[in-house]
């Protein structure tokens, strides 16, 4: 058993400058309210030096901001967030996934909707610094994961000064906004993991990123047949509460015991999306019953058929008709992670791309000689 | 309020519309765009949930400062 860490075990350090460069930062509004880790010249050196790129080279702009993520301030916020050098490449291809995806350079971050960065990693990057797959897969207690969040995080307060408040008018926001980052539990799934599903070698690693707003747990501990796992996935997916836009884009994070309960039943992860889309779908009298079975001109949103901004529509003869909510295998990502100890999934439910594939970013090499460093630096 | 200020510097009159629970983000997004100071509107919050006659009300009312800050000397025609 691990100690509890002591008082007296600290290394040796002045607790009163600690302090002093604790209160600098926090004082400047670069944090995310929790203490940051003060970052030097000499220091920030290490993390450019794991990457090709030029510290000047542009990762994701926002012009409507007069504002861009130069590769410099991705890693001036990696290592504010705690990330060791070794991780910045994952931080980088991270933002490279959200550029792909598109809602984060459309002001999404801006949005009351208030979503959280949520990134996915895969590959052989995970073993090497420690990403954590498996129990408690949102955290907390795993280094690389809870920094590796955050450092987008904070690039989103320090770089694009989407702060709370003032360009943040997000309503209610989300905890996942501290750090969500998970990994793949490629080693106890069944079936080939996200980036290999999209295109990379499972010797490459990658980072598939977009926002979020609830993560929902799903319990089904108590069933053994698959179908009755799709249809209690889809009804969770398709809660009329959930519901802005027209149609849901999730990622079921299945936890590896119902993956392999599935496979031992001859279910692959299409047979999986597809069973959920064939079940994803509201009635028009329950859509109607929460004032949402229309679509409103211009946004798009769920709204009612009354309502003046709502496209007219037919009301089907028979209420009871199902109105698809899911539109494509798309919007139903699944993501085998967490530990195989028990019926217990997620549901994560994101305000990114519909109706087109992943934004997967493949994780820079690290340069010749160099490997993802795990060790502290040492300035 | 982007929208507006790129609208006007492309030499467009326009007018940038919010209600008052966003007036914070939007002065920040004027700064942002380098325009501080910029003139909008901002009329009473909620929006969507209220009923189509009280928004007549608010546009009514918010009329005339609109057209003042659109600054094109126009003036509102009476009701027949």
């Amino acid at each position: 058993m691990e100690e509890p860490p002591v008082i007296d075990d600290a290394p040796l350090a002045d607790p009163a400058e600690v302090r002093r460069a604790m209160e600098f930062y926090s004082s400047r509004g670069w944090t995310d309210g929790l203490p940051v880790v003060p970052v030097t010249e000499s220091y920030l050196a290490e993390f450019l030096a794991t990457t090709a790129r030029s510290p000047s080279d542009v990762v994701l702009a926002m012009p409507h901001l007069n504002r861009a993520l130069t590769v410099r301030l991705a890693a001036i916020n990696a290592a504010l967030a705690g990330c060791l050098p070794g991780y910045f490449p994952v931080v980088l291809a991270a933002w490279d996934s959200f550029l792909g995806d598109g809602g984060v350079s459309r002001a999404i971050w801006q949005s009351t909707t208030g979503t959280a960065p949520f990134t996915v990693v895969n590959g052989p990057v995970r073993a090497a610094i420690g990403l954590n797959s498996r129990g408690n897969l949102y955290g907390s207690g795993f280094r690389a994961n809870a920094t590796i969040g955050r450092a987008i995080r904070l690039g989103s307060l320090n770089a694009f000064g989407l702060r709370p408040h003032v360009l943040d008018q997000a309503t209610q926001g989300t905890p996942a906004k501290y750090s969500c980052c998970i990994a793949e539990n490629e080693e106890d799934s069944p079936w080939a993991p996200l980036h290999v599903d999209n295109g990379l070698s499972a010797t490459d690693s990658a980072c598939t990123s977009t926002v979020i707003r609830s993560v929902l747990h799903l319990e089904a501990r108590h069933t053994i047949v698959p179908e009755q796992l799709a249809t209690d996935l889809a009804d969770s997916i398709c809660r009329t509460g959930a519901m802005v836009r027209a149609f849901a884009s999730v990622y079921v994070v299945l936890n590896p015991e119902h993956a392999r309960l599935l496979d031992s039943r001859g279910w692959s992860k299409q047979d999986l999306k597809q069973a959920i889309i064939e079940r994803g779908s509201r009635t028009y009298r329950e859509l109607a019953a929460s004032g949402k079975e229309a679509i409103a001109k211009g946004t798009g949103w769920r709204l009612p058929a009354g309502h003046p901004d709502a496209l007219p529509q037919t009301a089907p003869s028979d209420p009871d008709t199902p109105v698809p909510v899911i539109r494509s295998a798309h919007d139903v990502q699944v993501v085998v992670a967490g530990a195989p100890n028990a019926g217990v999934s997620s549901i994560v439910e994101t305000f990114g791309a519909v109706g087109r594939p992943p934004s997967v970013a493949k994780i820079e090499e690290q340069r010749q000689g160099r490997e993802y460093r795990t060790d502290p630096g040492s300035t | 309020m982007a929208d507006g200020i790129l609208l006007e510097r492309a030499g467009i009159p326009a007018v940038s519309l919010c209600t008052d629970a966003f007036r914070i983000t939007a002065e920040a997004m004027a700064r942002s765009l380098g325009f501080p100071g910029y003139q909008y509107v901002a009329v009473p919050h909620p929006i969507a949930s209220r009923t189509l006659a009280e928004i007549d009300v608010i546009a009514r009312d918010f009329l005339p400062e609109i057209i003042r800050v659109l600054g094109a000397g126009l003036t509102i025609r009476p009701a027949d």
